[in-house]
């Protein structure tokens, strides 16, 4: 079952939150048209606030150039 | 859920011991990111002998070395335009901000990718929501919108909140002014200086600021005393709330909340904030004040790791606030600086402390604390102050300010001056009114 970063088990938003998170994470690492690319990745920003704020997931992105 | 008080119910809440762990889990990523990444911390690290798989329990923390800005400035230095500390290539930034240079020293400069730059306006959230901003409010941003971070990040988050956000950049005092009153803003951002100023100017022009819709004004910028406070309330007719930021860490680390105990919440899920004795480096206790040292976990561009940042504080449990956050507070928000303390006479004396004082004075427009070594080799320190053309009252204000300003200083006696109208500076970003012109032997 996945968790949060302090153990507890994630509700559904927020696992919804963090399939978003990791779709948008595959997508940025793929060969996208600039449009996509860069709305992606702009995307990708927001949604990682949401995810860092909510303490399920912390890391940095600059390897997808985010 | 949007009937809220709080931006982030779940960390702004959690119990003092899961905030210390989640804090914990980013300290350690945040290590390993700056010694996988920045020259800087791998050398930095390894002469202080410590890796990130030393950071078991939270007194760990200690382990870790101080960083100054002097260390920074350094390493831009020694290797322009950014030094050693980034941990990615500039072409991975999106942002690159300064900062202001009011210190005299040479800007600092510092980078943002898209995830650090939107960070900035989270961290913002968090201030505006909890003093009761909401989608529907109007609110103008009265600062320059140059390379000075400033409100930049109060700007993006204003527009992630959902509201309607007039950018006040590029604009005369007058034309602000009058724009506030024009676009019914509800919600004003400056720095204290210029909220003063901004009041004085509708003034001049017949504008009823405190019949306008304004009915929060966000201060930062400057150190802001409840003096200070309650002269923008009276003059603008709006709450005032208090926040810090720095260009250190592109955001602002503290906000006041809309009960206002008296003092500004820090965002402790986001960073983390120490109060150190700056000569001993020790731990100071709740209520005593020290230095501020940060360590922030939301830019990945530039990692900011124990960093003294020369701002006085003093923090507050807390219990403090009755809102349920459970993030301590600095009591009075940022007290000074940790080096504006000036010797006069063998008494200290603060800039903030004679702000104080001044403020209780609704008449005085502007004001400038000038220190000086006299014909016989004194120190003197004179305060000038500036009144509204035509003010009479100047003999009794002189005498009371003086003796205000003795009391509050164990009897140091201070010039008290005035003004010719107009011929004090006027600021728009941080104020420097203390003008030191003392011989040094």
């Amino acid at each position: 079952m996945a968790t949060d970063l302090l153990g507890n088990a994630l509700t559904p938003q927020e696992q919804r939150l963090l399939d978003l998170y990791t779709g948008l994470k595959e997508l940025a690492a793929d060969d996208l048209p600039p449009t996509a690319a860069a709305n992606v990745r702009h995307a990708l920003a927001q949604l990682a606030q949401a995810v860092n704020s909510l303490a399920l997931v912390h890391e940095h992105l600059t390897d997808l150039d985010v | 859920m949007a009937e809220s008080p709080y931006w982030n119910p779940k960390t702004e809440t959690l119990p003092r011991e899961d905030l210390r762990a989640l804090q914990l889990v980013k300290l350690r990523y945040l290590c390993e990111w700056a010694l996988a990444r920045s020259s800087f911390y791998q050398r930095r690290f390894a002469e202080a002998g410590f890796h990130p798989d030393q950071l078991k329990r939270w007194d760990d923390l200690r382990r870790i070395p101080l960083l100054t800005r002097a260390d920074w400035m350094a390493s831009q230095a020694a290797k322009p335009p950014y030094g050693e500390l980034p941990a990615v290539e500039p072409r991975q930034a999106i942002r690159l901000h300064t900062t202001s240079g009011t210190s005299g020293s040479e800007p600092l400069r510092a980078l943002d990718t898209r995830k650090d730059w939107a960070w900035a306006a989270e961290m913002w959230s968090y201030g505006i929501w909890g003093c009761g901003i909401r989608p529907g409010d109007t609110s103008y941003l009265a600062f320059g919108y140059g390379s000075f971070i400033g409100f930049w990040g109060l700007h993006y988050g204003m527009e992630k909140v959902g509201v309607l956000n007039v950018p006040g950049g590029a604009q005369t005092t007058e034309s602000r002014a009058k724009q506030i009153v024009d676009f019914g803003a509800t919600a004003v951002a400056s720095t204290p200086t210029y909220a003063i100023r901004l009041a004085q100017e509708a003034q001049r022009l017949g504008l009823d600021l405190p019949g306008a819709p304004v009915s929060r004004i966000i201060l930062s910028g400057e150190p802001c005393p409840q003096q200070t406070k309650d002269l923008i309330e009276g003059m603008w007719g709006a709450k005032v709330y208090d926040t810090a930021g720095m260009t250190e860490i592109s955001t602002i680390f503290m906000f006041e909340c809309a009960h206002q105990p008296g003092g500004a919440h820090l965002i402790e899920d986001h960073l983390i904030e120490e109060v150190l004795d700056p000569h001993t480096s020790e731990p100071v206790d709740y209520g005593e004040n020290g230095e501020r040292v940060v360590t922030s976990f939301g830019r990945s561009a530039i990692p900011l790791i124990r960093y003294r940042s020369s701002d006085l504080v003093r923090k507050l449990p807390f219990s403090h606030c009755p809102c349920g956050r459970t993030t301590d507070l600095y009591d009075g928000g940022v007290i000074g600086r940790v080096d504006d303390m000036k010797l006069v006479r063998g008494t200290n004396v603060y800039p903030r402390a004679i702000e104080g004082i001044v403020r209780g004075f609704s008449e005085i427009v502007e004001f400038q604390v000038r220190l000086f070594t006299n014909e016989n080799l004194r120190d003197e320190i004179a305060l000038r102050v500036e009144l509204p053309p035509g003010y009479e009252g100047w003999p009794a204000l002189r005498d009371k300010l003086h003796q205000e300003l003795a009391d509050g200083h164990e009897g140091l006696n201070f010039l008290v001056e005035q003004a010719e109208t107009g011929s004090l500076p006027r600021f728009e970003l941080k104020a420097r009114r203390t003008v030191d012109e003392r011989k040094r032997s």
